[in-house]
């Protein structure tokens, strides 16, 4: 299709360029996690790394790794 | 995008086991197999046991597990919340993967 | 012979312009869409989210995110969100 988009950027490109950084990955539930993204997958299941877990703004919980089952996932983004 | 993951099988013999062995998020559940874990579910529910067996869909078999349910009761004439958190102990189990929202070693939690 | 503009079609041509997203919930996303793929996952740039509470909406702003199309009811392209 239209190849003279600019900057056209592929979810899958996106991803590429924040593996290995900090990122927040907000669930549908509201609930929040912080950490450094390791990998993930076509479903958009998640493996993050000293992760914070935070609800209503409050952190609740940390763990060292946590592997977060992508149906859950609103959105990813990367933590500037 | 989905490879032909082999579903609970560990072994990854074309993997050489190398440090960073996590190369897709499933490969981090991998690694906890026979280990304790702690399991996030919807309806506030919570698992810890140890991880017999798990495939794609994240279902998974734990063993000597402990659930705990959180319920949160709204009391309707002071309009408080009322935290209670009810405890069992289940030998074995099989986890529906849809109801799964985070899966992490709690050995390593911090 | 009208040929008919397919939805994909429809919002590769918001590419690089304001779309907003209104998902199944109670929730939605304004900002300038940079990429999406086959389930309609976005990439958005300079992302404002509405989350709907008593007094109105409460606003985040992200500089970038990619959004689970899984979610998502309707767009919207142009939109410039819900206020």
């Amino acid at each position: 299709m239209a190849d003279v988009a600019p900057a056209k950027k592929s979810p899958s490109d996106f991803l590429n360029t924040i593996l290995g950084c900090r990122v927040v990955v907000k669930l549908n539930s509201g609930i929040v996690y912080k950490g450094v993204l390791a990998c993930l997958d076509g479903y958009m299941n998640i493996a993050l790394e000293q992760t914070e877990e935070y609800a209503n703004g409050q952190l609740k919980n940390k763990y060292g790794d946590a592997f977060i089952r992508g149906n859950n996932v609103l959105y990813i983004s990367r933590i500037e | 995008m989905s490879t032909a993951a082999s579903p609970a099988a560990p072994a990854a013999t074309t993997n050489p086991p190398v440090q960073s062995s996590v190369e897709e998020p499933l490969d981090l559940v991998r690694l906890s197999l026979d280990e304790n874990i702690y399991v996030k579910l919807r309806g506030d529910r919570e698992l810890r046991g140890k991880l017999h067996a798990f495939d794609q869909h994240l279902n998974m078999v734990l063993g000597d597990v402990e659930e705990n349910v959180t319920h949160v009761d709204l009391n309707p004439e002071t309009q408080e919340e009322i935290v209670r958190t009810t405890s069992r102990k289940v030998d074995m189990l099989f986890v529906r993967g849809d109801g799964v929202i985070l899966v992490s070693p709690p050995a390593k939690a911090v | 012979m009208a040929t008919q503009l397919l939805p994909l079609e429809l919002i590769d041509k918001c590419i690089g312009s304001k779309i907003w997203v209104i998902m199944k919930s109670e929730k939605e996303f304004t900002g300038v869409l940079s990429g999406f793929d086959d389930y309609v996952n976005m990439v958005l740039d300079d992302v404002t989210e509405f989350e709907k509470v008593a007094t109105g909406y409460q606003k985040t702003q992200l500089k970038q995110i990619l959004l689970n199309g899984n979610n998502i009811c309707m767009l919207v392209p142009g939109g410039n969100g819900p206020e």
